[in-house]
């Protein structure tokens, strides 16, 4: 699947790109990444534009996220209450909606460029929440545009090193994801603990 | 101490040991969640670490997606000389064929393409500098 991906991206260019990162916005996961990173060696060798390449991928990425963004919008509520009645719990919606107000921004920026594997879930989790959309689109298209800057930059630079520098870049991702779970997870204990003494 | 049931005889709340036995059980699972995710950090961060270290020094391996010219560029090679180890004459402007796609036209196994192509690596890296 993934050497389709990348032989596709590397025969018919930015048209290929901008289709499958929408479909990995979505939520389909793909390498994005490392897709990114080989666009750059390609942008290097001067078979793909630079601005092509960008646009391509900026703007298929917000085209997916916006999508993901709908379905939570339209779907998520329904989805939430029939689980709800399902499991015989109230979930707090009204509570849900003012920690992605208070959190959403700095959260939905991260998770496109940072944390990506995480980005399609806050997608649907912002639409759920009723996100303001306009909020949900800055943000999404300053991350979305970081991303493609930053991954494809990569890939120009290490042009000749393009799978090894994904894998490291792979490796970073989950790492990352690790170290803010333990801090949340960390945080949790400490003021367990702080409010049993 | 009994799990599951309240003592209404000395006086504590309804459901308190169900509730202080969750609360633990809860603390439990932070806990090695926590544990996992510290492990999962130093785990992944030490591979990236290695990775990055040994970047500079491997070449690329040829895999199948990649075109001819991406990997000549990979190798610091040029594409024309691959080409001729293949004996495949490339396709103007710029031959975007993967090397599968490639071993599929010329009827071979994928395989076989690959190898040869590393042979004209290894081969040209062993050539001296063109002046």
């Amino acid at each position: 699947m993934n050497d389709q991906i990348l032989a596709a991206v590397s025969k018919y260019g930015a048209p290929a790109l901008f289709g499958i990162v929408t479909i990995a916005a979505v939520g389909v996961p793909l390498p994005i990444t490392l897709l990114l990173v080989v666009v750059g060696s390609m942008v290097s060798q001067g078979a793909v534009d630079l601005w092509w390449a960008i646009g391509a991928a900026g703007a298929g990425s917000i085209l997916g996220d916006q999508a993901g963004y709908a379905i939570g919008r339209w779907g998520g509520p329904a989805a939430i209450a029939r689980l709800s009645a399902l499991f015989g719990k109230h979930t707090g919606l009204e509570a849900m909606e003012a920690k992605a107000k208070a959190w959403g921004g700095p959260g939905i920026y991260i998770t496109r460029w940072l944390l990506g594997p995480l980005g399609p879930w806050i997608n649907l989790a912002s639409g759920t929440a009723r996100y303001p959309w306009h909020r949900f689109l800055l943000w999404d298209v300053l991350g979305e545009l970081t991303a493609a800057v930053l991954y494809i930059s990569l890939g120009r630079f290490f042009s000749d090193r393009v799978t090894a520098l994904g894998a490291v870049l792979g490796d970073l991702t989950w790492a990352i994801a690790a170290l803010l779970a333990a801090i949340v997870l960390g945080y949790q204990l400490w003021a367990h603990l702080r409010r049993a003494r | 101490m009994v799990r599951g049931r309240s003592l209404p005889s000395c006086g504590a709340p309804t459901g308190y040991i169900e509730l202080v036995g969750k609360t633990w059980q809860r603390v439990l699972a932070v806990g090695l969640a926590f544990v996992v995710a510290i492990t999962f950090t130093f785990v992944f961060a030490f591979r990236a670490g290695r990775r990055a270290r040994h970047m500079r020094g491997e070449d690329e391996p040829i895999q199948e997606w990649m075109s001819v010219p991406f990997i000549a560029h990979s190798h610091h090679v040029p594409a024309a000389t691959l080409f001729q180890a293949i004996g495949v004459q490339p396709r103007l402007p710029r031959d975007r064929r993967s090397v599968r796609r490639i071993a599929s036209d010329l009827h071979r196994p994928t395989p076989d393409l690959m190898a040869q192509l590393q042979r004209a690596l290894d081969e040209a890296a062993h050539q001296p500098p063109r002046p």
